[in-house]
């Protein structure tokens, strides 16, 4: 047996078995922590963002099919359901955080929420923007576990719906300090509450890099953004025209 | 760290069971996350083992959604035709999600609640 005979054997064999899609999955998310580390927590350099740009780059160099990437890469996938249960702890912890302010944080939440619904959909409406690129933006603005199972319920792209997650909550984490600015927003819980509304997870990182407060209400705000859309965004879509 | 993990497959079992059988547009994890959510609020604490697991699972929730994410290869051409649209309706939209959220509580807070 040759010697390239012999590594086109181990190739045919790794890129067959849940190894090599694992591997490529998990070393690419570790370079994107350390470049997320270097640039010193720059939300430009999300960590996710890089993880799916560097996985999607080689399984394209090597003209690997996505579906058997994704065969052994469901290992990891599978945890997410798992993950989106282990969500009730933090939100168990960010409770304590509402203290009598129940009712302007469920507004404020819903408000944001129906915005974000509504000038997604209408502005790639205006655009016009095909419905399978624009109604995975229902859930944009929910955590990506949470919105992956929403759009799975409305018959949107979960992958696009991942998509749209992450760069919403790249691009929330760097406008929401412009936006909240611009508003004369000084209160530290305000201004965390709204960036958790608006870019979840993301947002919710960044939050707590500003202050303990501001991070707490962030948290509060992904987690009820998460489970009130879950309840309610398929609901409405049933009675959506 | 196992019964963490026990905890969580049976709050998330229980919730496909109920997403199955009663509530089918709800997500059953999410079903699962509002059982668990119910048992925290009444035992009052959230046992060692659980918040280990938990712990580890949001510290590294971004790593588990890249499979999927990484089907955006499937959109290339979509993708490339309207990129930039695309781009722009998320940036609008985030902008105006977190400034009506954060209008609403300004609006609303008591005076007391101000800085």
């Amino acid at each position: 047996m040759t010697e390239s005979a012999s590594i086109l054997d181990v190739w045919v064999y790794l890129s067959g078995s849940p190894l090599f899609a694992l591997f490529i999955t998990l070393g690419a998310y570790q370079l994107g922590l350390l470049a997320y580390q270097r640039s010193g927590h720059s939300p430009l350099a999300n960590p996710v963002a890089i993880a799916v740009l560097l996985v999607a780059g080689v399984i394209q160099a090597l003209d690997m099919p996505y579906a058997t990437y994704f065969t052994g890469a469901q290992f990891v996938h599978f945890l997410l359901g798992s993950a989106t249960v282990a969500l009730a702890v933090p939100i168990y912890r960010g409770l304590g955080a509402i203290r009598g302010r129940a009712l302007p944080l469920l507004l404020s939440l819903s408000a944001g929420g129906a915005v974000s619904i509504v000038s997604a959909l209408g502005i790639a409406w205006w655009l016009g923007i095909e419905r399978k690129l624009a109604l995975p933006m229902l859930a944009k603005s929910v955590t990506a576990p949470i919105a992956m199972g929403i759009a799975d319920r409305v018959g949107a792209s979960p992958t696009l719906t991942a998509v749209y997650a992450v760069i919403t909550g790249v691009l929330g984490s760097i406008l929401a300090r412009w936006v909240l600015d611009w508003l004369g927003m000084k209160s530290a819980w305000q201004r965390g509450f709204a960036i958790g509304v608006g870019a979840h997870g993301i947002g919710t990182s960044r939050a707590f890099g500003i202050s303990a407060e501001c991070g707490a209400y962030a948290s509060l705000a992904m987690g009820a953004h998460g489970v009130l859309g879950a309840f309610l965004i398929p609901a409405l879509y049933r009675l959506a025209p | 760290m196992i019964a963490g993990l026990v905890q969580i497959l049976l709050f998330q079992s229980l919730g496909e069971l109920i997403s199955k059988a009663l509530l089918p547009t709800l997500p059953g994890p999410v079903i699962g996350l509002a059982l668990l959510l119910a048992w925290l609020m009444l035992r009052r604490s959230v046992p060692p083992t659980l918040a280990l697991v938990a712990d580890g699972f949001s510290r590294y929730l971004g790593l588990l959604f890249v499979p999927a994410a990484v089907g955006v290869v499937g959109y290339l051409p979509e993708l490339r035709a309207h990129g930039l649209a695309l781009l722009a309706v998320l940036l609008v939209s985030v902008a105006a999600t977190i400034a009506a959220s954060a209008w609403v509580l300004k609006l609303l807070s008591r005076p007391e609640d101000k800085p």
